[in-house]
């Protein structure tokens, strides 16, 4: 149960997708997000989920994995499709019953959504299965770098990012040898109401944070004894090269914006 | 022969069954352990013993093979298990950062409290538990985060002492321990088993450690059982254990040495008292060969 989040989950590889810059797979993530909202018809959102299955296809990370990771969202998927049918009206309708109404607008506008939120998941862990956590936050530091003159620490944020997710199995294996020993001591996780399973947790929660507390004190320790002290004049071990792949990449992104627009106005827009 | 209180057969665990990740942890393993006995289970880092005793008391759930507490199939009934866990006491490694309660008596407590034991007799434990690790009443109204290390683990391992465990199921109790923590702990787990006739079952990294206290020694290698048995026959097997990377005794090995060297020595020593005893008899009987 507590094994299956892969959020911030490294698939190893070395295809086109794993070795281009981090920061040009930000750029062209959040173009994706952004365009997959955009599509007004099926010929647009086809040709969206088309760019996205190449991608995969390109980065050769296992289908499977990307199943895995939309495993926890089914419950919300299910509620905003079942949301959608019945709250958006127009177009014709098809049902109608006492205050009950499904038209085809409810439709399409559902089905959007579904393949929209499973999309946004599915791009997104490509971009954590090809990316390790320190170079998405190495690049994504570097893309929000700008904002350095508005006095917000960039560097700080990204720091922390780096932290919470390095630290995120550590947690997820603490948690199960706390778990463990308080079982053996005859701890009830199973079974009993709510007030009953919150107060379970209690000896789980405890000694997670007092152990999280030390450990954030001992990293804490270790990193000054290194002497970090902070994003200021700090240099780096690995440079980032936003080359000719990079460029020809983000630049097809753009592009696709353009096809998306003419799309939509080309075949007319169903929501 | 006594009663055999814990017994597996064909025991196997294979972790991450079915990814890429699946590694086979024990494989194979078949014991019979007696009442009374204090079993110390040694072997490299790795080589499942943690593994292994976690099925003792039913935390992991074999992938194939039987374990039977007070001959009994632990998974016979499903909703039994929690019993078992009070039959079959385990204390993990560190078990100082399971400590969460605000005075050490709850703490302690936690297990006797689970049992569903009245009042009266959970205070009597906390007492009787708190006294086998050799701290005063003093302490019961402390916080535990206040203590020191060792104190804390003393703690921890009361309160898996405090449900009088038939079986007490110890793993490496003295790891990150300076050598005066780890004889205490070692002298009270010893005079624990003699005060209650309670089965102990030990894991250890300290060859010395187990040949002092223990009555059988169970050795695993790669996730398997490759020697069980009492003392002296498991360490005469010196040669196979080094070749493991178990450092048997230096004052074992001493012996060993001179034994090859042609001296009449008895090889199963295991303390420098015990060495100095039977150099100084050679010395002066004269028993070297020729
Ligand atoms: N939670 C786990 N998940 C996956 N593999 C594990 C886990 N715990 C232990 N292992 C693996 O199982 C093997 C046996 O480990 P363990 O029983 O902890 O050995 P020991 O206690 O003798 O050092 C090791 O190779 C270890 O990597
Ligand atoms: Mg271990």
């Amino acid at each position: 149960m507590i094994k299956d989040i892969t959020i911030g989950q490294y698939f190893p590889g070395n295809s086109f997708v794993h070795k281009l810059d981090p920061r040009a797979k930000l750029i062209i993530t959040v173009l994706f997000m952004v365009l997959i909202f955009m599509c007004k018809n099926f010929y647009s959102l086809a040709f969206m989920l088309v760019l996205l299955a190449a991608a995969i296809a390109v980065s050769k990370v296992p289908f499977k994995m990307f199943f895995k990771s939309l495993k926890p969202i089914v419950p919300i998927v299910i509620f905003t499709t079942i949301l959608n049918i019945f709250y958006v009206t127009g177009g014709t309708v098809l049902f109608s019953w006492r205050f009950i109404t499904i038209s085809t607008k409810g439709i399409f506008t559902a089905l959007f959504m579904a393949v929209r939120i499973v999309a946004l998941i599915i791009s997104s862990s490509l971009l954590t299965y090809t990316t390790t956590p320190t170079m998405l936050t190495d690049g994504l530091e570097r893309l929000l770098s700008p904002l350095n003159k508005l006095h917000i620490q960039v560097h700080t944020l990204a720091m922390i990012m780096t932290l919470a997710l390095r630290f995120i199995p550590t947690l997820i294996e603490e948690v199960d040898k706390i778990m463990n020993a308080q079982k053996a001591r005859g701890a009830d996780l199973e079974s009993g109401n709510i007030l009953q399973r919150a107060k379970a947790l209690v000896p789980i929660l405890v000694p997670l944070f007092v152990s999280s507390i030390r450990r954030a004190y001992e990293l804490a320790f270790a990193m000054e004894c290194r002497c970090y002290s902070g994003g200021e004049g700090r240099t780096r071990m690995k440079k980032m090269k936003f080359g000719l792949n990079e460029s020809v990449t983000v630049l097809l992104s753009v592009v696709s914006i353009a096809a998306v627009v003419l799309i939509n106005n080309l075949f007319g827009k169903i929501i | 022969m006594n009663e055999i209180v814990l017994k597996t057969e064909k025991l196997a665990y294979v972790y991450s069954d079915g990814t890429p990740f699946r590694r086979v942890a024990i494989d194979d393993v078949s014991i019979e352990i007696e009442k009374g006995e204090l079993v110390g289970i040694i072997g490299h880092t790795g080589s499942g013993k943690s593994t292994l005793i976690q099925h003792f008391n039913g935390l992991l759930k074999q992938t194939e093979g039987t374990v039977y507490v007070k001959g009994k199939d632990i998974w016979a009934n499903k909703s039994d298990i929690r019993q078992v866990r009070f039959t079959v006491g385990l204390c993990f490694q560190y078990p100082e950062y399971q400590l969460f309660e605000e005075t050490v008596a709850k703490d302690i407590a936690f297990g006797p409290v689970n049992m569903g034991l009245g009042k009266e007799e959970v205070d009597r434990r906390v007492r009787q538990a708190i006294s086998f690790v050799g701290l005063d009443s003093s302490y019961l109204d402390k916080s535990p985060f206040d203590l020191s290390g060792g104190e804390k683990r003393r703690v921890a391992i009361a309160g898996v002492m405090a449900m009088e465990p038939e079986i007490l199921v110890l793993d490496e109790p003295c790891a990150g321990l300076d050598p005066k923590g780890r004889d205490t702990i070692l002298e009270l787990i010893k005079q624990y088993r003699e005060k209650t006739g309670s089965t102990v079952i030990i894991i250890s990294h300290s060859m010395e450690d187990v040949a002092k206290l223990a009555t059988k020694v169970l050795v695993m290698n790669k996730g398997r059982v490759v020697a069980y048995g009492n003392v002296d026959e498991v360490y005469s097997r010196h040669n196979e254990l080094v070749e493991m990377g178990l450092n048997i005794p230096q004052i074992t090995s001493l012996f060993v040495r001179l034994k090859e060297k042609g001296y009449n020595v008895r090889t199963n020593i295991y303390s420098v008292e015990e060495g100095r005893k039977e150099l100084l008899s050679i010395l002066k009987g004269g028993r070297e060969n020729d």
